[in-house]
């Protein structure tokens, strides 16, 4: 039993990561009153451009280059959408549609239509004291990147509520012109919040391709991007909250593959498709039963416009 | 050739930019002349191989690439109607790809689980996917209207759980044909021929009367918007909600009716594609043609006219598409241009500022919502 739990905790703190960095991407953009629907395509860019550049350099290098990549596209959403203040929910679809048709065609143009070649993964760190430890043992022998994971939903925390920039990060998603009166720039601040978000979209693609598989895959990410937004809702627009409903969203999905694998008798009375849809289903009844405007930013999706109130 | 052709313009730059631009990014990694060549093979796949035609060929050659056009103009038509009706009444359809996989279920349960006679099977089975479609879309509406969920969250988390629960538990569980052959088939039981959708082209194309429908439908959706007090008050509704409010215009009530009609047409949809060319729920329903909903409604300006012209241009572009893989160009490069046409749709301001920056007059005196 307790060996079970291990391998489940173990993969889900393998799965989580991808989630939570592309979920927190999606907190930052919106808490900042930018929509993100593109996430699902700033991670694909992520994830390609990293198993691309890691072929020819060090795999962490690629890592960087993925984020750099997700921030290339979340900078063409901004620049739609803050410069020339055109909706946000269409260029960020727009942004979806481009990644997912143009990764297919550069994959199949450069490599093989199914995937890129395998890829050196990220090294995975053996944590000396607790390796081995019943229970505690499926912390180690993770990729940094699961670390970076579980510290930066906080350090992300700490930056939106106790800093002055989080002050006004904050208040450029809920009410701009006071921030505009202060002498601040909110198109800054936005453009600031936007490829922020987009590198840690970036990330969450570059995680993928680099840490969980070894390669790019046609399908990557699958959908992960908007299970994101559903953690992002979920957790209520707030760093924490999203990281506590990735994190339960990638156990559910480890214990899904775990039960397939181990006791597929269970899946006859609870059907995959169930587990599956929970999140969104979960997510859904959230909302109505809280209702929206309680928790989301009150500027959200609305374009800045310095001469009107 | 007044206002209304002038604010197709951005629509039409940005398609020709994005052939332009997809057409160097064949050049760019593969040659000119395979682009050219892949550009050539859309065409003749899209519209017909008018030349070997003209040299004496088979009247097949013509016939039925643009029957295949029109089969996926066809559903083209349906999304896109769907999410340019949502539009214009201010609301954002991004579920149209959940509310097609629901009425996509609906046809293939009816067609394969009932019988009945042609003439009342087929409209049955139709009925059942628009009401399938419209019902999915009114959970969305219900959230926004009593609960203040913005559709575009509520349509995505719809969008996932349709497809999570039909693909992953009701076509491999409780909707699993019964195996009597040797070989098992992914998917739901064969619907019965008498709710196929007749094709008009015999053997030769799979072309069926799920086209003529999808034109009478936007002819319908036209009709209702312009010419009907309805239409007027739910384009009100959604042009400004607090005026059509003031002026006595039931904001809700025509809100979620035009969602109501979004979800059924998106049904009609997945009607078309499983009545008229699958014949079942197929194992996975990868075609997302409701996110293409989307991108045929913006660059067609969100009016039923321009969604139909859009549709079928994109129809061909995808019929067309196949035969590009024979020249290893992967077949949904049309969904490339398609995507960065939106793109530049979404940019279609920067377009607007560019050429009024040419000429001193504004372009438009429209200011255009994307």
């Amino acid at each position: 039993m307790l060996e079970l739990l291990e391998a489940l905790l173990f993969s889900t703190l393998d799965a989580a990561p991808a989630l939570i960095f592309a979920a927190l991407g999606g907190v930052l953009s919106e808490r900042a009153g930018v929509v993100n629907v593109g996430v699902e395509g700033q991670m694909r860019a992520g994830a390609f451009c990293a198993a691309v550049a890691a072929l020819f350099m060090p795999t962490p290098l690629g890592v960087v280059l993925g984020m750099l990549a997700g921030a290339g596209l979340a900078a063409i959403h901004g620049y739609l959408s803050i410069r020339w203040r055109s909706d946000q929910v269409v260029s960020g679809m727009a942004i979806n549609l481009v990644a997912l048709a143009g990764g297919t065609f550069l994959l199949e143009s450069l490599y093989s239509p199914n995937g890129t070649p395998a890829i050196e993964q990220l090294p995975r760190w053996t944590l000396p004291l607790i390796h081995g430890v019943p229970l505690l043992g499926a912390l180690s022998e993770h990729s940094g990147m699961t670390y970076l994971a579980l510290v930066l939903p906080f350090v992300f925390h700490a930056v939106l509520t106790h800093t002055p920039i989080g002050l006004r990060l904050r208040a450029v998603g809920e009410k701009p012109h006071a921030v505009a009166t202060l002498g601040l720039s909110v198109q800054g601040l936005r453009w600031g919040a936007v490829l922020g978000g987009g590198l840690l979209a970036g990330l969450g693609g570059a995680v993928l391709s680099t840490a969980v598989l070894d390669r790019f895959e046609q399908h990557t990410p699958a959908g992960l991007g908007f299970m994101a937004l559903a953690a992002m809702v979920f957790g209520r627009w707030t760093p924490l909250g999203a990281f506590g409903a990735a994190s339960f969203f990638a156990f559910g999905n480890a214990l899904r593959i775990g039960l397939a694998s181990s006791a597929p008798g269970i899946l006859e009375f609870i059907p995959q498709g169930f587990l599956l849809a929970l999140p969104y289903l979960l997510t859904l009844i959230l909302l109505a039963v809280q209702g929206q405007r309680s928790s989301a930013p009150a500027a959200l999706g609305t374009p800045y416009e310095q001469e009107s109130r | 050739m007044g206002e209304r052709w002038r604010a197709a313009v951005p629509s039409i730059l940005s398609v020709a930019l994005a052939l332009v631009v997809c057409w160097i990014a064949i050049a760019l990694t593969r040659d000119t002349e395979v682009a050219s060549n892949a550009y050539l093979q859309m065409l003749y796949g899209g519209i017909g191989q008018w030349p070997r035609y003209l040299d004496g060929g088979d009247l097949a050659v013509i016939v039925r690439p643009l029957g295949e056009a029109a089969s996926k103009a066809a559903l083209l038509i349906l999304t896109g109607l769907s999410v340019a009706v949502a539009f214009k009444a201010g609301l954002f359809n991004i579920g149209a790809q959940g509310q097609m996989v629901v009425g996509a279920l609906a046809a293939a349960v009816v067609g394969a689980q009932l019988s009945a006679h042609a003439l009342l099977h087929l409209p049955l089975a139709l009925l059942a996917a628009a009401v399938a479609g419209a019902l999915w879309a009114l959970i969305a509406a219900a959230l926004k209207l009593w609960r203040g969920v913005h559709e575009v969250i509520s349509t995505i988390m719809l969008n996932w759980v349709a497809v999570t629960l039909v693909d992953n538990w009701l076509v491999v569980g409780p909707l699993r044909p019964t195996v009597t052959g040797g070989h098992s088939v992914s998917g739901t039981a064969e619907i019965f021929p008498t709710a196929h959708l007749p094709r008009l082209l015999g053997d030769i194309s799979r072309m069926n009367l799920g086209f003529p429908m999808a034109l009478a439908v936007a002819a319908f959706v036209w009709a209702w918007l312009i010419r009907t007090r309805r239409g007027f008050e739910t384009r009100a509704a959604g042009l400004g909600p607090e005026a059509a409010r003031a002026a006595g215009i039931p904001v809700k009530q025509r809100m979620a009716e035009a969602m109501g009609l979004a979800g059924a047409l998106a049904g009609l949809a997945g009607a078309v594609l499983v009545l008229g060319t699958e014949f079942r729920y197929p194992g996975v329903l990868g075609a997302p043609y409701g996110f293409d909903g989307i991108a045929i409604s913006l660059i067609g300006n969100n009016n039923p006219l321009g969604v139909t012209i859009t549709a079928l241009f994109f129809g061909a572009l995808r019929a067309g598409g196949t035969r590009m893989q024979l020249l290893g160009v992967h077949k949904s490069f049309p969904e490339l241009i398609q995507g960065l046409a939106l793109l530049f749709v979404a940019g279609r301001l920067v377009w607007l500022a560019l050429l009024r920056r040419r000429r001193t007059q504004p372009a438009s005196a429209e200011v255009p919502r994307a």
